[in-house]
């Protein structure tokens, strides 16, 4: 607890979920596998997120809102707890090198083709690292400017397509066979919706913690009900198109063109999209160096931020090849690979918690 | 807490250095270092598969000089090419030409503010595949950019002045949205043309540009652009074309009217609201398709020489939907002659149907021509101008 | 390599701060003997030979052994009241005196203050450093042979600028008077304004050598005592060797040291002062400056003018989003122009693409380049027309207007259109006063990284920026509340001005211990009475 001295309010907490969820998901939306019906499969997964998240708020309750960290060297000891805890440090680490991976590649090819990656993965990085040695208050206050603004583009793009928009396109509803509609809710679900099990390293500091769950579940409620708009607009746009390309709603920016005046602005919403993708990839550092630091008992998580930030990146430039690989990972791999993670770790240790009656202890130590 | 400002300091110098020394300028492109295609053109010999692209740029010191001095750019206009000029090559494919291009092209080319992509008719007869893969691969074009098939070979199209404009690639856009606008023919984008190829029984369309022969109010014969019919493909090749009667029917039929004009014998009826909507029924394993038109018109001509009285209305409102009605049947025959469907009955019965659209999809190009179709025009006639007597009776 | 560096950086802070304790010296305080001649001598020694110390020798008394001495700084007493009520009753009553003497010679001093002099301010003193200072405030001081103690008169007078019109802050409807130079003044004009009186003014002095009169001005009750306590902290920090304007302090006391934006206001109106101070903040008025600096001061002060408060709610509310959309154009429209320019040609619209490439060609340098040449040039007209004579500014300003905007364009130098983006800039910097300076910085920052990569760089900059504000504090108060940390009540005063009925509470992001400005219901309303009597009639 004395790593971070500040506090977030639950408002903050609210517009942080909502901002993290959005992260990369507005430039690849979820439940692509499902066809025009991947509205459906979001909405299917921001249920299962909710339960997801309901488990994990439960840990966090629990303890009285302490971090993973501490709440895994409580209730599994020194060792083990430290060893689960490096485990899902590595999975917020890993994930925040995907998302950074994600932008940059999403820049490269549509509108920096001749810029080497390092150089948007290192500016990128850097800005995140500032902000994150700068603590979350900082970071809240900065997402509860940033994301009302930027989630503003979603309504306003649907609003300036509205004459490009075929609801015909959306039909029938529940085309796909029902096996393939459930993997790509899980592939939903798992991102982004379950991956703010990263809170866990952050809603320790929120000073009305009787409403923390409220606060995380309207966060991603918000986050889910922009998210469906996005995809089911990209359907409605783009039709069959939207499960072709890569980047969906960037094709769909292009086709905006309101009397030849309001047009042309793609990259405008894509570079605007960054903002969101800067306090996913924050949340996500933020996580692991708080982490890192309470695991090794440091006095500070500071010094450690460019070391973690350059392994980030290096990270984020070897994990895969190409843009397809990332492709296959993310809607093949992912949603299985993310499972320990998102639903194991909080769920296991809640039980076991509740098992050993850890709650008195843990509070009695408080 | 204290070491926090050195921290910043710290962070800002390296942001600065990165920026400053790293960062080339590796994707700046100067605007006098690129040549804004207006339009590409498309063709490809049938004999030996080689593809020639045409590329009409702008030439923006033209530009610059006609702004400047009105009487300067008239004088040039009737003579020639104003602010364009067309460079062209032949390759194995769109990026072989480019790749040739380069030898030869003091620019290069810069394709986000083409307006339209013209393909030769011969061309388009082989199938336009390669150049669409192009295009939808690289985030160099823009997927509204107008797709559109010329008569004869697409270099000819690209060279006609024509119109006011300065340039002519958007004069020719301006023009087929104009047609569009007042549904003659339909403007297809590129998004809209994928779209359709992706659908696997919905037919890809195109309008298509021809070159008309005016005589001009000198005495001389000029060549003008003129938007001649609609192009209908089968998965990227041309198979046919629809005549003007044919295209109206499909523009009905797929709900596109939104201005323009019903001819019919005494009378002319201006379009005010119109709607299009094809409703399928699967009776057994017969498909009966029901295309229901809704629509209100002004009249604005009216050549009869008697008063008007509301059994005259009626009368034309008959006469009205008798028209659509057979422009609709127009369209429907070519399109079972031609086994394409430009309609999207596909579509509209995968989204009633979609149990049973499984087992249609593999065999529908052998259900399709024996489609029934019904076509139902319902007709309201709004206004009738500012007279109601003739003015000159019989 | 942080570390060390953090390392040293602390070390040799240590170092400095220990030198400052070292030089200041820890005298003894010097008493005044009962010899006249020698308490001048040493008086003569400390203020030297300067021209402007006058030290009035004279008799006092018939008898000729009673000496005394009007010690004063020539020019910062009011001569009249010299001659009249100090100089004239001592030499006029020689024999009041003599007598007195003769019945008590002790009190003679005594006697002196309460029966000659006929002055409003007096005190006595023993110090010799007090009686020196006090002379260079512009005290008189008389010293008496015989007596080991000295009566500083309070007969400061000396030439001043009057209240004059407000020069910087202009005001339209408000009132027009500014704050001059002398404290006394300014202070003045503050307790007309308000009449309260908890209304406090807490000097002290700053300032080794220019001994710089300094108040904090603040409402007990309202302004919060931690942020007084705070301020008076930082003011006893400063070890300054002088202090000549009241920026001085500003540098000394922020909370970020190096600061890019401005983390405490500053303003020449006493109305404006005054009002900060019912909202719940600090005001500092430095003696010899006329601006008084209000803290904390957040970022959207920058945005508010007074003015504002004076004007229709409606309209101020639209004025406040032109300075915003001025500031920001102030700020991006050259690096996006830029960026556009040079990496996203796709987002001109054709047919301004077409002209914006016509004027392009044939320009020597790259688009980058040609937009810092404009701002450097832009910039130096702006410094050259402030810091010329008046009479020059104007052959500067049609210099800068004809020959480098026309003869550039016309020469083939710069298109027109980067002279139109750079002259509507520079328009639009001039909305936001308090940004202007740091505008013109991150504008030229902006440009540079847009140059180097486009929009995507001018993002990166601008999180960078806004995590920077976001961290900002001044005084203890984020500096983007009330927007972040989002306070709802006190958005009230941000983007909308909301009618002065409706601002029933201070700004909540100052924690005023007293939240209450005025009672909540006072929406103005139609008299009943009369729609009625309307109505029945």
């Amino acid at each position: 607890m004395f790593l971070e001295q500040g506090k977030i309010s639950n408002l903050q907490l609210s517009v942080l979920i909502t901002g993290f969820v959005l992260g990369s998901s507005v430039i690849i939306p979820p439940g692509q596998g499902a066809g025009h019906d991947a509205w459906i499969a979001v909405a299917l997964g921001l249920m299962e997120g909710l339960l997801i998240a309901w488990i994990f708020t439960a840990l966090a309750r629990q303890f009285e809102y302490k971090t993973i960290i501490e709440i895994n060297s409580l209730v599994y000891g020194k060792i083990l707890g430290k060893c689960i805890s490096v485990l899902f440090i590595w999975y917020l680490f890993h994930l925040g090198a995907l998302v950074l991976d994600n932008y940059a590649r999403f820049f490269k090819l549509e509108i920096y083709p001749n810029t080497p990656k390092t150089v948007l993965f290192l500016l990128l990085m850097l800005v995140c690292a500032s902000t994150v040695g700068r603590g979350i208050e900082v970071l809240a206050r900065c997402s509860v400017i940033l994301v009302p603004l930027t989630i503003l583009l979603i309504p306003v793009d649907t609003l300036l397509l509205i004459p490009h928009i075929d609801l015909n396109d959306l039909m029938p509803i529940l085309d796909v066979p029902s096996e393939k509609l459930l993997w790509a809710s899980q592939g939903a679900a798992s991102f982004p919706f379950a991956e703010t099990v990263a809170f866990l390293m952050v809603l320790a500091f929120i000073d009305k913690p009787e409403k923390g769950p409220s606060a995380v579940s309207r966060g991603l409620l918000i986050a889910g009900f922009f998210l469906i708009m996005a995809v089911a607009r990209n359907a409605a746009v783009l039709g069959p198109m939207a499960v072709i390309t890569n980047y969906p709603s960037y094709l769909m920016a292009q086709v905006i063109d309101i009397g030849d005046i309001l047009t042309r602005f793609e990259v405008v919403v894509g570079i605007t999209l960054i903002t969101m993708g800067f306090i996913k990839i924050s949340i996500l550092f933020y996580g692991t160096v708080l982490g890192l630091a309470q695991v090794f008992n440091l006095s500070s998580y500071r010094p450690i931020i460019l070391p973690v930030g350059i392994l980030m990146v290096i990270l984020a430039l070897t994990n895969v090849g190409n843009t397809l690989e990332l492709f296959e990972f993310a809607y093949k791999s992912y949603p299985i690979y993310a499972v320990p993670f998102q639903i194991g770790i909080p769920l296991v240790t809640l039980i076991v918690a509740k098992l050993r009656r850890l709650p008195q202890t843990g509070g009695d130590q408080v | 807490m204290k070491r926090e400002p050195c921290f910043r300091i710290y962070l800002a110098i390296i942001l600065v250095i990165i920026l400053v020394c790293l960062s080339g300028c590796w994707d700046s492109e100067e605007l006098n270092k690129i040549s804004i295609v207006s339009g590409l053109g498309w063709d490809l010999d049938p004999d030996t598969g080689e593809v020639t692209l045409t590329y009409q740029s702008i030439i923006p010191s033209e530009i610059k000089s006609t702004s400047g001095m009105d009487g300067g750019g008239e004088q040039k206009g009737g003579s020639a090419l104003r602010a364009i000029q067309l460079d062209q090559d032949t390759g194995a494919s769109p990026y072989d030409v480019l790749n040739r291009f380069t030898q030869h092209g003091s620019r290069i080319p810069f394709y986000q503010h083409t307006q339209v992509y013209v393909f030769g008719k011969d061309g388009a007869q082989k199938g336009i595949y390669g150049f669409l893969d192009t295009q939808a691969r690289n985030p160099v074009s823009r997927p509204n950019a107008l797709i559109v098939v010329s008569e004869k070979k697409a270099s000819d199209i690209l060279g006609i002045q024509d119109g006011m404009e300065n340039i002519q690639a958007f004069g020719m856009a301006a023009e087929i949205k104009l047609s569009a606008q007042f549904s003659k023919y339909p403007a297809v984008t590129r998004l809209d043309f994928q779209q359709r190829i992706l659908s696997k029984t919905t037919a890809p369309i195109a309008p298509i540009v021809g070159i008309a022969e005016e005589i001009s109010s000198q005495g001389e014969k000029v060549k003008r652009l003129r938007v001649m019919g609609t192009a209908v493909f089968k998965e990227d090749r041309m198979i046919g074309q629809l005549n003007e009667r044919e295209s109206s029917g499909l523009l009905w039929t797929i709900n596109k009217i939104k201005k323009g004009f019903v001819i019919i014998p005494e009378a002319s009826l201006e379009i005010v609201r119109a709607k299009g909507e094809i409703v399928p029924e699967l009776q057994g394993d017969q498909i009966i398709i029901t295309i229901e038109i809704d629509e209100e018109s002004n009249l604005v001509e009216y050549t009869g020489h008697q008063d008007l009285t509301s059994d005259i209305l009626q009368e034309l409102e008959k006469g009205q939907a008798k028209e659509i009605e057979s422009q609709v049947m127009a369209a429907v025959e070519k399109s079972f002659a031609l086994d394409a469907d430009v309609f999207g009955f596909g579509e509209a019965v995968h989204r009633k149907y979609k149990k049973e659209w499984k087992d249609l999809q593999s065999r529908w190009d052998e259900i399709y021509p024996n489609i029934e179709v019904v076509v139902k025009a319902k007709t309201h006639l709004n206004e009738i101008g500012d007279v109601r007597k003739a003015l000159l009776k019989d | 390599m942080f570390r060390l560096l953090s390392k040293k950086l602390r070390r040799w802070q240590i170092l400095s701060s220990k030198d400052q304790t070292q030089t200041k010296p820890d005298r003894s305080p010097v008493y005044l003997s009962k010899n006249l001649e020698g308490n001048l001598q040493i008086l003569r020694e400390v203020l030297g030979q300067s021209s402007d110390v006058i030290i009035r020798e004279m008799k006092i008394s018939s008898d000729s052994n009673v000496d005394a001495a009007v010690i004063y700084i020539d020019g910062m007493v009011d001569r009249n009241l010299l001659n009249r009520d100090i100089l004239q009753p001592l030499m006029f009553n020689l024999q009041l005196i003599k007598d007195h003497i003769r019945q008590n010679h002790s009190s003679l001093i005594d006697f002196i203050k309460s029966s000659v002099l006929t002055v409003g301010q007096i005190t006595g003193t023993e110090d010799i450093d007090r009686v020196i200072s006090d002379v260079l405030k512009g005290h008189t001081a008389i010293l008496v042979e015989g007596v080991n103690q000295t009566l500083l008169i309070d007969a400061k007078g000396w030439e001043t600028r009057g209240i004059e019109q407000t020069t910087n802050e202009v005001s339209i409807r408000g009132p027009k008077d500014s704050f001059t130079e002398t404290l006394r003044t300014n202070t003045t004009l503050l307790r007309r304004k308000i009449r309260d009186p908890r209304l406090t003014f807490q000097s002290l002095q700053i300032g080794e050598r220019s001994k710089t009169d300094v108040a904090v001005v603040y409402i007990k009750g309202i302004t919060p005592d931690s942020l007084i306590e705070e301020i008076n902290q930082r003011l006893k920090r400063i070890d300054a060797d002088a202090v000549l304007d009241s920026s001085y302090i500003e540098q000394f006391i922020e909370d970020n040291p190096i600061s890019l934006f401005p983390t405490i206001g500053y303003t020449e109106r006493p109305d404006v002062t005054a009002a900060k101070i019912l909202e719940g903040r600090a005001a500092i008025l430095v003696d010899g400056s006329p601006m008084a600096l209000t803290m904390p001061f957040l970022f959207i002060e920058g945005f508010q003018n007074p003015e504002d408060y004076y004007a229709h709610p409606f309209f101020a509310s639209l004025i406040r989003w032109v300075r915003l959309l001025g500031f920001i154009l102030s700020i991006y429209l050259p690096g996006v122009f830029v960026s556009l320019k040079a990496f996203h040609p796709e987002l001109f619209p054709t047919p301004l693409l077409v002209s914006v490439a016509g004027a392009r060609e044939g320009l020597p340098f790259p688009v980058v380049l040609e937009a810092l040449l404009m701002l450097m040039l832009f910039e130096v007209l702006r410094e050259a027309g402030l810091r010329m004579p008046r009479s020059l500014g104007q052959a500067v300003s049609i210099v800068g207007a004809l020959v480098i905007g026309q003869a550039a364009v016309s020469a083939g130098l710069v298109g027109a259109p980067m002279v139109i983006v750079i002259a509507a800039t520079a328009i639009a910097s001039f909305l936001v006063v308090p940004f202007a300076d740091i505008g013109a910085l991150l504008r030229l920052l902006m440009t540079i990284v847009a140059g180097f990569l486009g929009l995507f760089g001018m993002i990166i900059v601008q999180l960078e920026i806004l995590s920077y504000l976001a961290g900002l504090r001044s005084l203890g108060v984020p500096y983007l509340s009330p927007v972040a940390p989002l306070n709802i009540r006190g958005l009230k005063d941000t983007f909308l001005r909301a009618p002065l009925w409706a601002m029933d509470s201070r700004p909540a992001s100052l924690n005023s211990p007293d939240m209450r400005r005025q009672s909540p219901d006072q929406m103005p309303q139609v008299p009943k009475t009369e729609s009625n009597q309307g109505g029945n009639q």
